[in-house]
């Protein structure tokens, strides 16, 4: 037992060569991991660094991404307190998906029902300025849970209210009870006038009512031939107006003749105007003729005065 | 009156067992202390060594490795697609990634790993040592001016923590490719989405208790077997089953390893 041979060794150089294989392989898969962990977490990307100021950090933890359209586009890289008591939220943006942030974006932190928050950025006008290094953003806080609470109550009081509605003693079962009777006493001898009138000496007055109107009716229905009758018959008022129309009708065309009279008078009376219109020119032209024949008087009495020199007496009595 | 003796006689036992207990995790750890002071030293690579060394890495691994893999790929496989199945039916597939990546590459394949360096590699090797013990080759070398501990002890468990590494390494690797094959099918246009889901996963944290976590299991998958038969006295090793009680010792820390890396990872 003592002597046991050590097992010998077996092609010794191509089990050597294989377990430098093996190692090889070790050591690449083990480094090839480490560089895709840490290619996978960011660490050969150029960043820029942008921070959002929240109230409060609730559901947002270190390495969580920030998305846009759904794309990750940002991580937070660390969370800390502000001085004022809110939280500031450092978030890398690779260098390449920077340009999708613009001065005008919006920040959104959205907590859902299930999972855990969503930071998302919004771009409204994409040809804006693009958002500079370690900008400061406020973040929009949209929180599914928040409501909750108040809907449960919103709810309760619902049901409250709907649970006094349909009580035992409420305005509607009431008002359904009521409306029981009614439906039984529409189905009762007396019906809807019973249901109207309550007692039956009233539903008889209403009856006896009815009966008389009807009479009434009957009665008003003779008057109103009678009337006819009279307006319209062949001795009523509608013919004798008709012929009163007619009369007046014709006295109304003699009128009509006696205005055409009154127009010719007219016209005759503008001709007369317009003769002494003319006569009064001609009495112009008149005029001027006599003038013309007094001043040649006027001129042979003066001839006459200086052919006789006896008479100094330079004046003439005219005729 | 009669109890009293008697009383002595549990007393003394449970001492005794204690007192062997405590003996027993000494040696362990004294052992790995050994071991681990004599891998880092260059002094212990003489070329017979080095020969013993590549050899028993060689036959630790490379018999194991196929199995292990196309087994492990199998169980990826099938939870994999229970898990994005699951995760699909309740409206949460965004996330089913994430618990992939998680409940197979950090948890389960290395404890699977672990577990069947066990049962395939450092058990026979621990009953290799043993039965070198037993047949006095020990004795033989140290005649011969050899520290078996050197010479036969080291390679083994070099060899036993290498495969666990190996088979760790291999099929992490393999049930990433297959999950996101299974997720996304057969094409690159989801890679960079896929990249950034396992980044989410492996946080420095995550790696950090991952790395230790693999680390641990290995060097408790190679030391506990080799070191509950190394030092053993020779009658008791013929006459109790050393090699059962290792494996209990074995499966006791690899469960308390586990349990601080699920609460390193969670709390």
């Amino acid at each position: 037992m003592d002597d046991a041979p050590v097992p010998p060794p077996r092609d010794d150089k191509n089990v050597e060569f294989k377990a430098v294989l093996l190692l090889i392989l070790l050591a690449v898969l083990v480094a090839a991991s480490a560089v895709y962990v840490m290619y996978a977490r960011g660490a050969f990307e150029e960043t820029q660094q942008l921070v959002l100021q929240a109230d409060d950090s609730e559901g947002v933890f270190v390495g969580m991404d920030m998305t846009f359209s759904g794309f990750p586009i940002g991580r937070v890289r660390r969370i800390e307190l502000a001085e004022g008591g809110g939280v500031r939220f450092l978030i890398d943006v690779p260098e390449k998906d920077a340009p999708l942030l613009t001065t005008s974006s919006v920040f959104t932190l959205t907590r859902g029902l299930v999972g855990g928050s969503n930071l998302r950025a919004f771009t409204g006008v994409p040809t804006d300025p693009p958002l500079p290094d370690g900008a400061e953003r406020k973040v929009l806080i949209g929180d599914a849970t928040a409501e909750i609470p108040r809907l449960v109550a919103d709810a309760r009081e619902l049901m409250k209210n709907l649970t006094t509605l349909t009580g035992e003693n409420s305005a509607l079962a009431t008002s359904l009870a009521n409306l029981q009777a009614t439906t039984d006493q529409l189905k009762g001898p007396r019906g809807a006038l019973g249901v109207l009138m309550g007692d039956e000496a009233n539903s008889k007055k209403l009856i006896s009512a009815l009966d008389r109107t009807n009479a009434l009716l009957a009665k008003v229905d003779g008057i109103a031939a009678k009337a006819d009758a009279q307006v319209f018959g062949k001795a009523g008022v509608m013919p004798e107006a008709r012929a009163a129309v007619e009369q007046l009708n014709a006295a109304l065309n003699e009128a009509r003749t006696s205005l055409k009279k009154v127009d010719g008078i007219l016209t005759d009376a503008q001709a007369v105007a317009n003769n002494a219109k003319v006569a009064t020119n001609d009495l112009g032209t008149l005029r001027a003729e006599i003038d013309t024949s007094l001043r040649k008087v006027e001129g042979m009495i003066d001839q006459l005065n200086r052919r006789w020199p006896f008479s100094r007496q330079p004046e003439i009595k005219l005729p | 009156m009669s109890s009293t003796p008697s009383s002595h006689v549990a007393g003394a036992r449970l001492g005794s067992a204690l007192v062997q207990w405590f003996v027993g995790w000494w040696q362990i750890v004294h052992l790995g202390a050994l071991v681990l002071v004599l891998a880092l030293s260059p002094s212990s690579y003489d070329r017979a060594t080095r020969a013993t060394l590549a050899r028993e890495v060689y036959q630790a691994t490379a018999p194991v490795l196929l199995w292990f893999l196309v087994l492990s790929s199998l169980i990826s496989l099938v939870i994999i697609r229970i898990v994005v199945v699951t995760a699909l039916s309740y409206g949460l597939s965004r996330y089913s990634l994430q618990m992939v990546v998680r409940v197979l590459v950090l948890e389960l394949i290395p404890l699977t790993a672990a577990l069947f360096v066990a049962l395939r590699v450092a058990i026979p090797n621990a009953a290799e040592i043993a039965a070198m013990r037993v047949s006095s080759q020990f004795d033989a070398l140290v005649k011969q001016g050899v520290d078996p501990l050197r010479r036969e002890v080291l390679p083994r468990m070099m060899a036993g923590m290498f495969s666990v590494l190996m088979l760790v390494a291999v099929s992490c690797v393999v049930s990433l490719v297959l999950a996101y094959l299974t997720v996304h099918g057969f094409t690159t246009a989801a890679i960079a989405s896929y990249t950034r889901a396992v980044g989410h996963v492996f946080s420095p944290a995550v790696v950090l208790i991952f790395a230790l976590k693999t680390f641990f299991f290995s060097l408790a998958v190679a030391l506990i077997p080799i070191a509950t038969v190394a030092y053993e006295p020779r009658a008791a090793w013929l006459r109790t089953s050393a090699e059962l009680q290792g494996l209990v010792r074995l499966f006791s820390v690899i469960l308390l390893i586990e349990m601080a890396s699920l609460v390193g990872n969670y709390y």
